[in-house]
């Protein structure tokens, strides 16, 4: 919980110094964990497991964008796949029916989802905790039933077939990556900003935040709207690799993955939802074999970690260098 | 010159008329003492003047400008701040990036910011602890940080609700010496306050409030000798 003053001499530096350190601690253990997930396709060429790996990329943008909302903002929202979901259909609309280039389809897809969720930020914005949750549940279920039901726009279930953009998927891996981290840089660079004390101050305790002169509603606003842009960036990305819109991309249970991935990796940090997002999405292709436990697994795992190691796998990894540094 | 001017302000919840129609000025520059027993309405009329709740009727003037109705936030930046009775800090974040989210709110730049965050760490002795998260805090560091969050841009006028309240006396020292000091390079206060020698020491002027009317304003010495202040503390301990 105290990382510099407890360990590092950064407490006995005289002048001014840095306080957002661990945040920059964590985007470079982020930053060395790409490096690795990049270097895996030299040992690995099945190409099942490489398009695990590229799901679990589209898990990893998801849980970085939601955790933004949920851990560093505490607006703990339940539709980031629906975001995704807006941003597939978004592109794929645009280019089964109007041929729009896959490319340009993903910009629209950033721009319409960040406003919906812009919009949806508004409307919630006096809900607190459950009521919130809930609010955003039903907006998810409500989004996932209109999709699934204006048949003759989505063809509902059967999905909508859309253009691809790459031949090779090795090509998508690192397209993916590429995604992935420039979103890490990106929440980074926020997250130093002044943007990034606002949103954890209004986490953290709203009224205080307002007396400080924090324009509560403004940032807010903003974040739902950047976390809603980024996973329908995702979402945009994933249709076009499918070369299939589904309705299924909203679907309550990958809302559950993207929970477990940033509760398990650390709520508020910023390797940690990204980093687990791997483990989890890995794990649950394990699972998927030995039979559909996946979601008792991790709902179990998403309590005890709530219940017991507030930050997650990151929270872990960090006391247990810290013993490590100190014997 | 006038800067806070307080007129026939009311609030009721229900049936209890917890503020009636209360009205003061305060001077800039002034350091009012704010008392009276438990329940007389001291929060309540702290909460509208920060914007935190509306007035039932009145009429307030910043600088001569009617601002009821705006909300905490703006009137943070027309220069209220405000110590709440109940701590509040930001329990996840460290010292430092406690006092600079008001520091980048209110309109510093990132470095400035940290200037002054550290100049008050110094002047609040909170310097061994200020990369601890403020929920690590005790309660006495915790209020001492809060305090120090409504300097990070000096305001127009600081209110602070009990300040003092089960604060160590070493920290309490440290408050009295910062407010005696600011107060006398022409920092504005309300000071609400149960510590009576406190008050006697720091507070030229109280205004003394009992179930929500203002019984009496004067200087802190007419005002603790008046009977009427005294029959509303002990019949408020009676009760
Ligand atoms: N939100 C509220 N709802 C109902 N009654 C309240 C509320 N806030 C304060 N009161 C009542 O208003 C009266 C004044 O309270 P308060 O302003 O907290 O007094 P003080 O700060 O002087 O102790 C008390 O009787 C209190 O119970
Ligand atoms: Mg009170």
């Amino acid at each position: 919980m105290a990382p510099s003053s407890a360990t590092s001499p950064a407490g006995n530096r005289s002048g001014v110094q840095l306080s957002n350190t661990k945040t920059t601690v964590e985007f470079r253990a982020a930053l060395v964990a790409m490096a690795i997930v990049a270097l895996i396709p030299l040992g690995v060429s099945n190409p099942y497991w490489l398009g695990v790996l590229i799901v679990s990329m589209y898990f990893a943008i998801l849980a970085g964008a939601w955790n933004l909302l949920a851990g560093y903002t505490g607006q703990f929202s339940l539709a980031p796949a629906t975001f995704a979901m807006i941003g597939a259909y978004t592109t794929g609309l645009l280019n089964h029916y109007f041929g729009v280039p896959p490319l340009l389809g993903i910009v629209a897809a950033v721009v319409v989802s960040g406003l919906v969720g812009l919009l949806l930020g508004r409307a919630v914005l006096r809900l607190v905790g459950p009521y919130l949750a809930l609010t955003t549940l039903s907006f998810a279920e409500i989004m996932r039933l209109v999709a699934s039901n204006s048949i003759d726009i989505t063809r509902g279930d059967l999905g909508l077939g859309v253009a691809g953009l790459l031949d090779s998927r090795i090509g998508w891996y690192y397209l993916f990556l590429g995604a992935l981290v420039v979103l890490l840089i990106l929440f980074y660079m926020l997250l130093r900003s002044k943007a990034g004390l606002f949103l954890q101050a209004i986490r953290d305790d709203e009224v205080a935040a307002r007396r400080a002169g924090v324009n509560v509603v403004f940032w807010k606003t903003t974040a739902f709207a950047i976390s809603a842009a980024a996973s329908g960036f995702a979402g945009a990305l994933y249709a076009h690799f499918a070369e299939l819109v589904t309705p299924e991309l909203g679907l309550i249970g990958q809302t559950g993955l993207i929970v477990s991935m940033t509760v398990i990796g650390g709520m508020g940090t910023l390797a940690g939802p990204v980093v687990a997002a791997f483990l989890v999405y890995v794990l649950s292709e394990w699972l998927r074999d030995v039979g559909g436990y996946q979601l008792v697994v991790f709902a179990a795992l998403v309590v005890i970690f709530a219940r017991f190691f507030r930050e997650g796998l990151w929270g872990l990894a960090r006391a247990a260098v810290q013993r490590w540094g100190r014997a | 010159m006038t800067l806070l001017s307080v007129r026939g302000v009311s609030k009721r919840f229900g049936g209890l008329v917890a503020v009636n129609n209360v009205s003061f000025d305060v001077a800039a520059s002034e350091l009012v003492g704010l008392i009276g027993p438990n329940g007389s309405g001291k929060t309540t009329l702290l909460n509208i003047l920060s914007g935190l709740a509306d007035p039932d009727g009145g009429e307030i003037l910043l600088d001569n400008v009617p601002c009821q109705g705006l909300t905490p936030e703006r009137l943070a930046h027309r220069g209220v701040m405000r110590m709440f009775q109940l701590t509040r800090v930001f329990r996840r974040m460290n010292v430092i990036d406690n006092l600079l989210v008001a520091g980048r709110a209110l309109g510093l730049g990132a470095d400035e910011a940290l200037a002054r965050a550290h100049a008050l760490i110094s002047e609040l002795r909170l310097d061994v602890i200020r990369h601890l998260d403020a929920g690590q805090l005790s309660g006495g560091q915790m209020k001492l940080l809060e305090f120090g969050v409504c300097f990070m841009v000096p305001p127009r006028i600081a209110l602070l609700d009990e300040p003092f309240a089960a604060v160590h006396p070493t920290m309490k020292e440290i408050m009295g010496d910062f407010i005696r000091a600011r107060h006398e390079k022409g920092q504005t206060f309300i000071l609400v306050s149960h510590d009576m020698p406190v008050v006697v020491e720091l507070c030229p002027r109280a205004v003394c409030m009992n179930a929500g009317d203002v019984i009496i304003d004067a200087t802190t010495r007419e005002v603790l000798n008046d009977p009427r202040v005294i029959e509303a503390y002990l019949g408020g301990q009676a009760a």
